[in-house]
């Protein structure tokens, strides 16, 4: 087998499938060409180190006495392997019936019951009865962080949360305590765990040894619905998946995507982005056609439906013609409303759209050079620069004359005359703040996890997100609203797939030429106009 | 031209009701001398019902009175017609515990699957019959009243022959 080094490609037979990968590929990498899952517990394709200590994937290998660990394995020339000889699954039932030796087997009140390899192995390997009459031993809970907690008796010692923060974070500070049976993980003696990606400890257990605290008996896995998203707390865009129960979001845990995330999110996108969805929100189309002149001396907001509000709003632009004006936008706008939104400004005759982004701290994996918690605290402020916006700062200026357009900004800041001057003064929002209270008009669009959209990252990969939970009341996905206003006013079609919107925007937008909603699929692509840095960004990964 | 109706003659014995009316009552009499009764004396006297009679629900508790109930979210997952609110929470010490349980006893069809399921043999249906109520609300048993709950638990198979053979 030493002779392998020059070659490219080996070629190997697993479970009677002959498959051809680079040389250097472990055989439980292999085995995955084939469809072949071999369990394990302790390898994890984004932990580097493989101490092979679980000795879970053992397989046969012919002409090989022994049974060999498929993690550290490496693929040769003419290896015949079997993953689910005899030999090998009695093996593996032996390693799940030592591991059940101490498992308290609570999975009635255990967080992660339904997706837990220790439950998924025992089923598999039929291993339902134990020769054990001695008392199990107990350990008890400990909170291993802020918000970790950690179930020691559920714990099968893989070291996967070890191995991340050591290898993967670089951070010394969880260590395996004890020996034998009463090994335990805890931080090391003096230290605390406070690692800003610390969350993924979580993601990696196997088991439901750690849990995070707010996620703690929310919900059974068989009770959630999960939707693929993208992380909007900052311009990296890392791919997540969000678990919702009864419309609320209740976990969030990213997605595996080289190019950006690798397998990996920090903890502030966590948190960000549960909170996203909470708070009052409009939920209602409001309307000041009192005063007939309706420059917010035109009497009260008034709630109406939507066919009513779009009427009204595209008769006020139809009537205005191309005042010019301003324009607030959010960075958290996906690129769909963005564009949209620029097509109304153009025939508004607005040049800018202003945005301004809050700033926090950063951090970063130091293994992973695509994935750092960026300082602006925004999803899409690359989309925005590509539709006209302005990056500004300070509160936002609302006192031109003119056509005012807001989309989803809270004006904080804002002065109370906020918008009072302009001509027609319309707010497209999520919420409703006090600045908007000299609108014209307010429609309630959805939030990202409302509605399905793209948005662009900082190195122009422009990436899916999918609908999650179901708007409030009446409010819709901005590109909805804003194609039935263009297309009152006689431009394009009202659209009710993102595709639609997605296309016309591929169609008309420089920056988005050649792309189609599923071209990019789950993983995103460069945007046009960026191709060129995104790549070199990805070879870099 | 208006119809003639036809008038039978009987003879008195055939429509007299002397006749009939003796023979109801003999058969009255006779049925009240008889040993052998049939109806049963509701509500003063009860239905013996039969071990595994599936009845309303009876939340088995502790020796300190909590409810054995360990929120673990099967019953809801497995219950045909959806009629089981749980929301689980956390106690001070750290257990999970039922906070909202709430089983509609109108929408229950009573199969038994929750007690079949019920890792820690915690609720129970109940050989039980006696369920009037004067509001629709009142078929809402919460946990309180699912713990209150006196009447036996159901035998879901005989412990002689489990498999039903």
């Amino acid at each position: 087998m030493a002779e392998n080094g020059a070659k490219a490609t080996v070629t190997l037979k697993i479970d009677g499938v002959e498959v051809t990968v680079p040389s250097g590929t472990r055989v439980i990498e292999a085995a995955e060409h084939v469809g072949v899952v071999v369990p394990r517990y302790c390898y994890h394709p984004g932990i580097p180190t493989r101490p092979a200590q679980c000795r879970m994937c053992l397989v046969e290998v012919e002409g090989r006495p022994k049974l060999e660990p498929s993690c550290t394995l490496q693929a040769a020339d003419d290896m015949v392997v079997n993953t689910a000889s005899d030999t090998a699954r009695t093996a593996r039932q032996s390693v799940i019936e030592f591991l059940l030796v101490n498992h308290p087997l609570d999975c009635p009140i255990c967080d992660a019951a339904g997706q837990c390899m220790l439950q998924d192995y025992a089923y598999v390997t039929n291993q339902l009865e134990s020769r054990v009459d001695e008392p199990k031993r107990i350990m008890g809970r400990d909170r291993i962080s802020d918000d970790i907690l950690y179930f020691a008796d559920r714990c099968v010692i893989c070291t996967r949360c070890v191995r991340f923060m050591r290898d993967v974070a670089e951070d010394d500070s969880l260590i395996v305590a004890q020996r034998g049976d009463k090994a335990y993980i805890d931080t090391f003696p003096g230290r605390e765990l406070d690692n800003p990606f610390q969350g993924n400890i979580v993601d990696v257990c196997p088991v439901g040894a750690l849990v995070h605290e707010d996620f703690v008996f929310k919900a059974r896995s068989w009770d959630m619905d999960a939707a693929a998203s993208v992380c909007p707390g900052c311009p990296t865009g890392c791919n997540v998946t969000i678990d919702t129960k009864e419309n609320q979001i209740v976990r969030v845990k990213p997605r595996h995507n080289a190019a950006v995330n690798s397998w990996w999110m920090c903890d502030y996108g966590r948190k960000h982005l549960v909170m996203t969805n909470r708070g009052v929100r409009a939920e209602l189309p409001l309307i000041r056609d009192g005063g007939g002149d309706g420059d917010g001396d035109g009497g009260e907001l008034r709630p109406v439906d939507w066919a009513t509000a779009l009427d009204w709003v595209a008769e006020k632009i139809d009537a205005l013609g191309s005042p010019g004006g301003s324009a607030v936008v959010s960075p958290d706008a996906s690129n769909e409303n963005l564009f949209y939104l620029r097509t109304l400004l153009d025939r508004l005759g607005v040049a800018d759209a202003d945005f301004r982004v809050p700033q926090g701290e950063t951090a970063e994996l130091p293994t992973v050079p695509t994935l750092k918690l960026r300082a602006d605290r925004a999803a899409n402020a690359a989309g925005a620069g590509f539709f006209g916006g302005r990056r500004a700062d300070g509160p936002p200026n609302g006192s031109a004359g003119g056509a005012l357009v807001v989309l989803d900004d809270e004006l904080e800041g804002a002065g109370e005359d906020f918008g009072a001057s302009a001509d027609f003064f319309l707010y497209l929002g999520t919420r409703l703040p006090g600045a908007a209270r000299n609108a014209d008009a307010v429609l309630p669009i959805a939030t990202f996890a409302e509605m399905d959209g793209t948005f662009t990252n900082f190195e122009g990969r422009v990436q899916r997100f999918h609908q999650a939970l179901r708007p409030p009341g009446l409010a819709r996905p901005g590109w909805m609203v804003l194609s039935r206003v263009l297309a009152r006013l006689g431009d394009g079609e009202a659209v009710d797939d993102v595709r639609g919107a997605f296309e016309r925007m591929a169609a008309q937008a420089p920056a988005f030429a050649g792309l189609t909603w599923d071209g990019i699929g789950l993983k995103g692509a460069p945007a046009a106009e960026a191709a060129g840095v995104a790549g070199s960004a990805e070879a870099g990964a | 031209m208006p119809g003639e109706v036809k008038v039978v003659e009987r003879p008195r014995a055939e429509s007299s009701y002397v006749r009939a009316a003796a023979k109801g009552m003999s058969i009255t009499m006779r049925h009240l001398l008889s040993p052998n009764k049939k109806t049963q004396q509701y509500p003063d006297e009860k239905w013996e019902l039969a071990p595994r009679t599936r009845g309303t629900h009876r939340m088995a508790v502790h020796e300190d009175g909590r409810a054995k109930c360990v929120a673990c979210g099967l019953c809801p997952t497995v219950c045909p017609v959806n009629c089981i609110k749980l929301v689980p929470a956390e106690d001070e010490s750290g257990e999970r515990y039922a906070a909202i349980y709430e089983i509609d006893e109108f929408r229950c069809i009573f199969c038994g699957y929750c007690q079949e399921v019920c890792p820690v043999e915690a609720i129970h249906l109940g050989v039980h019959y006696e369920n009037a109520e004067y509001s629709r609300e009142r078929w809402v048993y919460d946990l309180e009243r699912l713990v209150e709950q006196e009447h036996d638990v159901t035998a879901l198979w005989d412990p002689q022959d489990p498999a039903s053979q």
